[in-house]
């Protein structure tokens, strides 16, 4: 037999039994939490166009993404990323709907990674993307979700919150050439202090560059707001500071306190986003659980401008934090003592479900296999019920 | 969550850095110095442990989040990348990514693609691509020296030191690629989910860069 007929891709796992009980588990909670917030399900194909996904406010690089061909010759991809088809949807079949437009998935996602590092290729995501909406009440109702997303399922997180308009002021304030430009976020994402600084060197030393040269450390409390201002607010750094600032009084409103922290340095994506910026961490897990932020330009590409924010979870690593849930249901296991009594034991067990007991089908079984059960059963002869402890 | 700070370090020299500059801070190394077989090591009052691996593997350990920090050299950060914060250039085990051929003969110049053996591959193609120039790069694990001697290859790209080994051998650097130091290295999450802790490592880290004890 060929190798590969015992095994799956690399970066892909077949789930059994608990690990399947705790994904529907974080599935349920999150799509009662959507649904009941007034988001609609979409489900979008797991192949689309290559093109979908490289328009030019997209980062996603091609590498990432599994490509195959049409009957024509055109590339197609297996679906990378959830945000993306939902705002070509906006701009397709739900053009000209009423706005805002709350939309929420759950579905895979599939990108390639390097082999050996230990990345999953496949991932199940849960997320929001609230459509048309580009006030602070959007900014709100989207982090609240995401809040409440991670709140319902591990008491140990943290919400983090930037706004990418404070770095990309401090940029343009530069005015420097683009490949300087990033390798200044590569610097600032990774929180590369001796990087940062050499690359700043080479600038005079202005507000602008002195509130760079702190972007890595500039997470923490509401101190990090006071701290990003006074070293520099100007061009949209201002607003941009303003807004996080809005967004954490509500969030602090709502009771969050130290779960909601501000780091100015995440700047990951920076061509994506436009606004807020977020990720939401567990205890223990290494990885974000939860990302998302404001993306006003993306539906754009598509042909129909609409501010836009949203955010998604990555259930698997958000069924690591929750236990599997407890199977209490009573196990009967119910024989038919013969093909004449088939019918008897199945109307039996269709009773015995209705009553919320987990019934077992046991017909064909030897007389010792019945004996060997664990639990109790009925056994049906043609025409009485015969109930075994 | 309850369980220490976790740090990896990378064995063998690095290591030996790490624990001195360490020790230089206060923390007693006593159990590092004392191993045996233990790959799990309590540093000072516990509140910190150590776990010592491969220079790759610190790197997967930090990223996954099983360890928090890692102490693992820029050479091994640049030719796996992956997604963690680069906090601290701690100054110790500096040395360079070279290009290096056999000394006297050109390496530039000329319409053949050229063969550059490494054990670095990814670090030797980006710096082909930055240099716009195609060349074939095969992965040596050891001695790459020997892989122009022997005719295999036109150059290599590894790391140097003093150059001795270079010359030993009949080669000679032909242009330096990048500086190589000892980097802390931090996971994601864990900054942000126990940040006074391991802030207060960085900070301590950084001060015993200062003072320059550990160089």
């Amino acid at each position: 037999m060929k190798p590969s007929r015992q095994k799956t891709p690399a970066g892909t796992r077949d789930r059994l039994y608990e690990e399947c009980a705790k994904d529907s588990l974080v599935s349920a909670s999150l799509k009662e939490l959507y649904e009941s917030a007034g988001y609609r399900r979409v489900v979008t194909p797991m192949l689309e166009f290559f093109d979908v996904f490289t328009g030019a406010e997209q980062t996603l690089p091609a590498e990432r993404m599994f490509t195959l061909t049409d009957a024509q010759g055109r590339l197609m991809v297996l679906r990378p990323d959830c945000t993306v088809p939902i705002a070509r949807i906006t701009a397709g079949r739900l053009s000209g709907q009423p706005l805002p437009l709350r939309l929420y998935y759950s579905q895979n996602i599939c990108r390639r990674y390097p082999e050996g590092k230990g990345r999953r290729t496949e991932t199940h995501q849960a997320g929001i993307e609230l459509i048309g909406s580009g006030d602070l009440a959007g900014d709100c109702e989207a982090m609240e979700l995401a809040a409440e997303s991670l709140a319902r399922l591990s008491d140990g997180f943290r919400l983090e919150l930037c706004h990418i308009g404070y770095f990309k002021a401090l940029v343009e304030a530069l005015d420097t050439d683009e490949e300087t430009a990033e390798q200044i976020r590569l610097a600032v994402e990774t929180k590369n202090y001796g990087r940062l600084n050499d690359l700043l060197r080479a600038f005079p030393d202005t507000g602008a560059v002195r509130a760079l040269r702190r972007l890595p450390a500039l997470f923490g409390g509401p101190e990090v707001l006071e701290a990003a201002a006074a070293l520099f607010d100007g061009g949209t750094a201002g607003e941009a500071l303003a807004r996080c600032r809005e967004v954490y009084a509500f969030l602090q409103d709502l009771g969050l306190g130290d779960a909601v922290m501000l780091d100015l340095g995440l700047v990951g994506q920076v061509e994506y986003y436009t606004g807020l910026v977020i990720r939401g961490y567990f205890d223990g897990i290494g990885e974000p659980v939860l990302s998302g932020g404001r993306y006003d330009q993306l539906c754009g590409t598509f042909g129909e401008p609409h501010p836009a924010v949203g955010f998604a979870v990555d259930m698997e690593l958000a069924a690591r934090a929750v236990d599997a849930p407890a199977d209490e249901r009573q196990t009967v296991y119910v024989r038919a003592e013969g093909p004449a009594a088939y019918a008897a034991a199945a109307a039996c067990r269709r009773d015995l479900r209705a009553k919320g007991i987990r019934a077992v089908c046991a017909d064909g079984l030897t007389e010792e296999e019945w004996e060997a059960l664990p639990e109790g059963g009925v056994l049906i002869t043609a025409d009485e019920k015969e109930v075994r402890p | 969550m309850s369980r220490p700070i976790r740090i990896a370090l990378t064995k063998g020299r690095l290591e030996e850095k790490t624990v001195a500059m360490l020790e230089s801070l206060g923390y007693d190394c006593s159990a590092v110095r004392n191993k045996g077989r233990k790959l799990i090591l309590p540093i000072g009052d516990g509140s910190v442990e150590c776990v010592l691996a491969k220079a790759a593997d610190v790197v997967t350990y930090v990223e996954n989040g099983v360890c928090d920090l890692g102490v693992v050299g820029k050479d091994t950060i640049m030719e796996m990348g992956g997604t963690y914060y680069e906090v601290l250039d701690l100054g110790f085990g500096r040395c360079r990514f070279a290009l290096a051929g056999l000394a006297g003969q050109p390496f530039f110049g000329g319409y053949g693609t050229k063969r550059i053996a490494s054990k670095y591959v990814n670090v030797a193609t980006a710096y082909f691509e930055k240099k716009n120039m195609d060349v074939d790069v095969v992965k040596i694990e050891g001695s790459v020296e020997l892989a122009p001697v022997l005719g295999l290859a036109d150059a290599i790209v590894d790391i140097v030191e003093t150059g001795t080994t270079l010359k030993e051998n009949g080669l000679a650097v032909i242009e330096d690629i990048a500086q190589v130091s000892a980097r802390l290295i931090v996971n994601v999450a864990s900054m942000k989910l126990r940040r006074e802790p391991i802030q207060a490592l960085i900070d301590a880290c950084e001060r015993a860069v200062k003072a320059g004890g550990t160089v």
